[in-house]
């Protein structure tokens, strides 16, 4: 019995060796050091002096910290509900038969990969501070408000960088629930229809669970991108100056900052670590639920 | 009978409205990019954006050819990409099937080391990589590249989260059949997990061809240089030439829709009668 | 099994750790230390640098940015290998994006193999510095007797604890270009080099035109900081780094009421739109643009490829003065060449760095429409007489100055004193604070950074 295990665990090692190797030695390892960095300082030169738990006391000091890190917390607590529903629509509306299916797929697949400055300019075209913009042209003229100035208020900025963003990305999301939906067996949907299920009650009790695999990863990377977002607030929230407020800023950039340009690599990685138990967090939760469903 | 076919066409109608306004919504960030490829770089963030431009610039396409060495980049961009996607198809459905269909100690705590290394933004671990690698003798070298791409967990959590969705029950027919687990991964997971292969190439290929960062640090010798860090120097210090960086952009597009399209066809085996549709 | 696998990980960081452990030990020497080195190594350098001359072939690797964009860096190479025919210089090109980043990445720990560095800006100096990675010039500029008041003073605002780490080469200074066809247009005297700011502000108001889709500015000021803010350092009496900021009032004051009137393009809209400054003034309805002399090289050449049409007949005059100050105060950045502390030829490097610049180097680089940082009047005449340079004699003269003072003087804390200093500008010039609170909050943010 006893021999046995151990020929399973041997074969499974094998399976997961050459992809592990590689990643223990060149990013595992680098990371576990920067984690320990985390209570140290250390420009990358000169010798890591350990300080304790003082980059931590020095972070939540600051309000350029607190504020990146509830500026992140507000983004993700936006972005990752609005892209994941609507991503997961777009993918079950794509994956029915209609014309041009593959065409609608490229298209909404396409802010993804295209050009972010290019991305950012048709964004702001629409989202222009001045009043002649589109956006505020109906604010004013349909909705009868005030124009906003959007990127350019600490008021908007927030709100304009999670609207870029579901925009942007609901893309990448889609294509994987599209991957997603083409594992769920046609067999399940057939004996439901022949019980009389409508398709409301088909997409609850079918679609929802088998998709449950996908719909963890979706969440938990939709999680992770949305508190490692950089380049969006960067693009967005910098314009011409690369001028980022405290009404903007977010973690990485912060990490970022702190990393090369003040070059305090010991600060940096405690805002990553500060950042990373969160997500741990997140993670450990949803891991457990889906745990939880694999036994049922 | 008469009402529901009404019923359904004005659904169906509906749906389309939705998609093509959506679909204009994707596209105009394409129109813009192809219009100010065909400009001076003075014109291409004025307001009111000139769509049509009066002069179209075509040259552009052909400056970006001789002002850097591009089809050196190019070349570079393709040879890591493929390498990158082949490498990191293999090794990672490989070891998502382990994670996703055997048992064995230690599982959930390294698949959650994978999940959690996902979490750690890049610019706190650069530095000591950096660094690491270079002892290795692995700065300015495409193979440095290369590692840093391929042995990512995002593909081994992307394959594991499908192969998931995969029913025990096939491996366990097999195996009582007397196949042993290579014979499961090869025979069975792998032809049935094809859109999902599909998606990790496609997000693969995306980000190998983007990536810049990494590129921009390891690689020094010019004829190393990739494709990205080739746009960024149109971006000199005091002046920006975004009609050629567009130009060089909707070029670089190509490769990346080609992969795309081309991969389509393997999002249509499951479900055809779509259970919103009746 | 779970032990194994943390006990092999945590191998695997050791290694790591050790590795780079390893590689700070051998590299990192303290300051006092480092010195001796090259007190000694000043006494060997001299004779090895005439050695090198007829001997070994020696190949120098230098960091640098846009390689393909910047026209004086072959000029200077050959001038130098004209006289050094056994010296080899290979040209690195880090990116003019991320050159900071890219380059303090490959300057950490102790695998760098370049020789000569640029350094792009005071901040980057500054870090550089901290991290011990550069090599101190001052006792190699003793013993070689170069004499640092060429230098205009700036040489001054970026020692460290008495102590040089670089050497300028190349100087840039701000000036007001401004565009001739639209003064001739509406009838308007041009700016001349002795404006107090009111002039300015007056001249500006005189030229512009609010009319809806035929708009004239009278003056643009890029998103930058430095456009408004730094305006309030020219009369010597205060500095952007103590820490107190009610000197930048007026000009915020005069530029917000010129904002409000339509003079110049509205700050809010010009961040996100991304507008190039060169774009901008290329459009042919900016009257005037504060800006550096790097815009001359860009001017001159976008004109003669044609790119360039409403802007060519344009000049420029030394930046406006307050009351009771003499002109020719401006502000200036500076490039410079610095020797990592891990450089293999460190005594050619020099001699390189020495060249670049010194006198020669000076002349290339005027030669190709750039300003040295040793500056005299063949230089000035230099760069006049390039083609394409404005021939009225108030251009030329724009060029010579009186005080220069650095954008960003070195300081320990000059890139955490200048986010700051950016937030605040952002505000202001989006309207969401008043002109006071803002100051209010530069002056104890500064103070909170310098107190530390």
């Amino acid at each position: 019995m006893r021999k046995r295990q151990f020929k399973r665990n041997l074969v499974a090692y094998s399976f997961i060796a050459p992809n592990f190797l590689g990643f223990a030695i060149f990013t595992l390892g680098p990371i576990i050091l920067a984690l320990v960095m985390a209570f140290a300082e250390w420009d990358g030169n000169n010798p890591m002096k350990f300080v304790g738990i003082g980059n931590f006391i020095e972070l939540f000091k600051e309000d350029r910290f607190t504020s990146s890190l509830v500026n992140t917390i507000v983004y993700s607590l936006f972005t990752v509900p609005f892209t994941l529903i609507i991503a997961l629509g777009l993918a079950i509306l794509l994956n029915q038969k209609i014309k041009g299916r593959n065409f609608f797929r490229t298209v909404i697949f396409f802010p993804y990969v295209a050009s972010l400055v290019a991305v950012a300019a048709v964004w702001n075209m629409l989202f222009t501070p001045a009043k002649g913009g589109i956006m505020n042209q109906l604010l004013m003229n349909v909705f009868h408000a005030q124009p906003l100035k959007w990127a350019a208020s600490s008021g908007t900025v927030m709100l304009t960088i999670i609207m870029f963003s579901v925009w942007k990305n609901m893309g990448y999301y889609m294509v994987i629930y599209l991957a997603g939906l083409q594992g769920i067996s046609e067999d399940l949907y057939e004996a439901a229809s022949l019980d009389g299920a409508g398709a409301w009650k088909q997409f609850v009790h079918i679609t929802i669970p088998q998709l449950k695999p996908t719909t963890f990863f979706v969440s938990i990377m939709l999680t992770i991108n949305c508190f490692k977002v950089y380049d969006i607030v960067y693009m967005l929230a910098g314009g011409s100056n690369g001028v980022v407020g405290k009404s903007a800023m977010v973690l990485v950039y912060y990490i970022y900052e702190e990393a090369f340009r003040n070059w305090k690599l010991g600060k940096a990685s405690a805002a990553a670590l500060v950042l990373f138990a969160i997500v741990l967090a997140i993670t450990i939760i949803q891991f457990r639920g889906e745990k939880n469903y694999a036994n049922d | 009978m008469e009402s529901k076919k009404t019923n359904r066409i004005i659904k169906n109608g509906l749906v389309y409205a939705i998609l093509i306004f959506l679909a204009l919504m994707m596209l105009v960030p394409f129109a813009w990019m192809i219009s100010a490829s065909l400009k001076f770089n003075k014109d291409v963030f004025v307001i009111p954006f000139q769509w049509i431009p009066t002069e179209p610039r075509w040259k552009n396409y052909v400056d970006i050819w001789t002002k850097i060495p591009l089809s050196k980049f190019t070349l570079n961009t393709v040879k890591l990409t493929l390498i990158v996607t082949c490498l990191q198809l293999f090794t990672s459905s490989f070891a998502a099937y382990a994670f996703a269909k055997l048992q064995f100690k230690g599982r959930n705590i390294l698949f959650l080391a994978y999940i959690a290394t996902i979490a750690v933004p890049w610019q706190v671990y650069m530095v000591p990589q950096f660094m690491f690698m270079r002892k290795l003798g692995l700065a300015d070298t495409h193979l440095a590249i290369i590692i840093l791409q391929a042995f990512s967990a995002f593909g081994v959590f992307l394959m594991r989260q499908f192969y998931e969705g995969i029913s025990d029950s096939l491996c366990e027919a097999a195996r009582i059949d007397g196949m042993t687990e290579y014979g499961i991964y090869l025979k069975i997971m792998l032809p049935l997990s094809k859109p999902a292969i599909s998606t990790l190439i496609i997000f693969t290929f995306v980000n190998t061809w983007n990536d810049f960062l990494g590129p921009l640090i390891y690689l020094t010798t010019e004829s190393k240089k990739t494709l990205q860090i080739g746009l960024k120097m149109f971006i000199s210090q005091y002046s920006a030439e975004y009609g050629l960086i567009m130009a060089a952009s909707v070029l670089s597009l190509i490769p990346v829709l080609v992969v795309f399209l081309s991969l389509q066809k393997y999002f249509v085996a499951g479900i055809t009668a779509g259970s919103v549709k009746g | 099994m779970r032990k194994r696998i943390l006990s092999s990980l945590l191998a695997v960081s050791l290694v790591i750790a050790g590795i780079t452990g390893c590689g700070n030990a051998a590299s990192t020497s303290n300051k006092a230390e480092a010195q001796t080195q090259t007190a000694d190594a000043g006494q060997e350098q001299k004779d090895d640098a005439q050695g090198a001359t007829d001997e070994a072939p020696v190949t120098l690797k230098w960091a640098l940015w846009d390689v393909s964009s910047t026209v004086y860096y072959q000029p200077l190479i050959d001038a130098y290998t004209a006289e050094h025919p056994n010296v080899t210089i290979e040209m690195v090109d880090l990116g003019s994006t991320d050159y900071s980043t890219v380059l303090g990445t490959q300057l950490s720990g102790s695998g760098s193999d370049f020789d000569v560095v640029t350094v792009k800006d005071v901040p980057g100096y500054v870090t550089l510095v901290n991290k011990g990675v550069l090599e101190p010039l001052g006792d190699l500029i003793k013993n070689d007797g170069i004499d640092l008041s060429l230098y205009n003073g700036v040489t001054d605002q970026v020692t460290i604890d008495g102590q040089l780490y670089e050497l300028p080469f190349r100087s840039d200074i701000w000036v007001v270009y401004y565009n001739k066809d639209i003064f001739d247009k509406a009838g308007v005297d041009y700016p001349t080099n002795d404006m107090t700011w009111k002039q300015y502000d007056e001249l500006c108001r005189k030229v512009t035109d609010t009319t809806p889709g035929a708009e004239v500015y009278g003056s643009h000021y890029h998103t930058w900081r430095s456009t408004i803010q730094l305006d309030g350092i020219l009369d010597g009496k205060n500095t952007i780094v103590d820490g107190k900021y009610e000197f930048t009032k007026p000009y915020y004051e005069m530029v917000l009421a010129q904002q409000k009137d339509g003079v110049c393009m509205d700050y809010a809209t010009l961040k996100t739109q991304g507008l190039h400054y060169s774009a901008a003034f290329a459009q042919g309805n900016v009257a005037t643009m504060n800006m550096g002399s790097w815009f001359i090289a860009t001017l001159i050449s976008k004109i003669k490829e044609g790119e360039y049409t409403d802007c060519t007949n344009w000049g420029m005059v030394k930046y406006p003065h307050a009351e009771g100050v003499e002109p020719g105060s401006t502000l200036s950045t500076i490039t410079a060449l610095a020797i990592p502390t891990t450089a293999p030829n460190k005594d050619v490097a020099w001699d390189f760095v020495k060249f670049v610049s010194g006198e020669k180097g000076a002349e290339v680089m005027a030669s190709t429409g750039n300003i040295p940082a040793m500056t005299n009047d063949k230089i000035v005449d230099l760069i006049a007489g390039m083609e394409g340079f404005p021939t009225d004699e108030a251009s030329k003269e724009a060029l010579v100055t009186s005080h220069t003072y650095l954008e960003m003087p070195a300081n320990d804390k000059s890139s955490e004193i200048e986010a700051v200093l950016n937030e605040q500008h952002d505000l202001i010039m989006n309207e969401e604070i008043s002109v006071d609170d803002a100051i209010a909050a530069m002056n104890e943010g500064v103070q909170a950074i310098i107190g530390q």
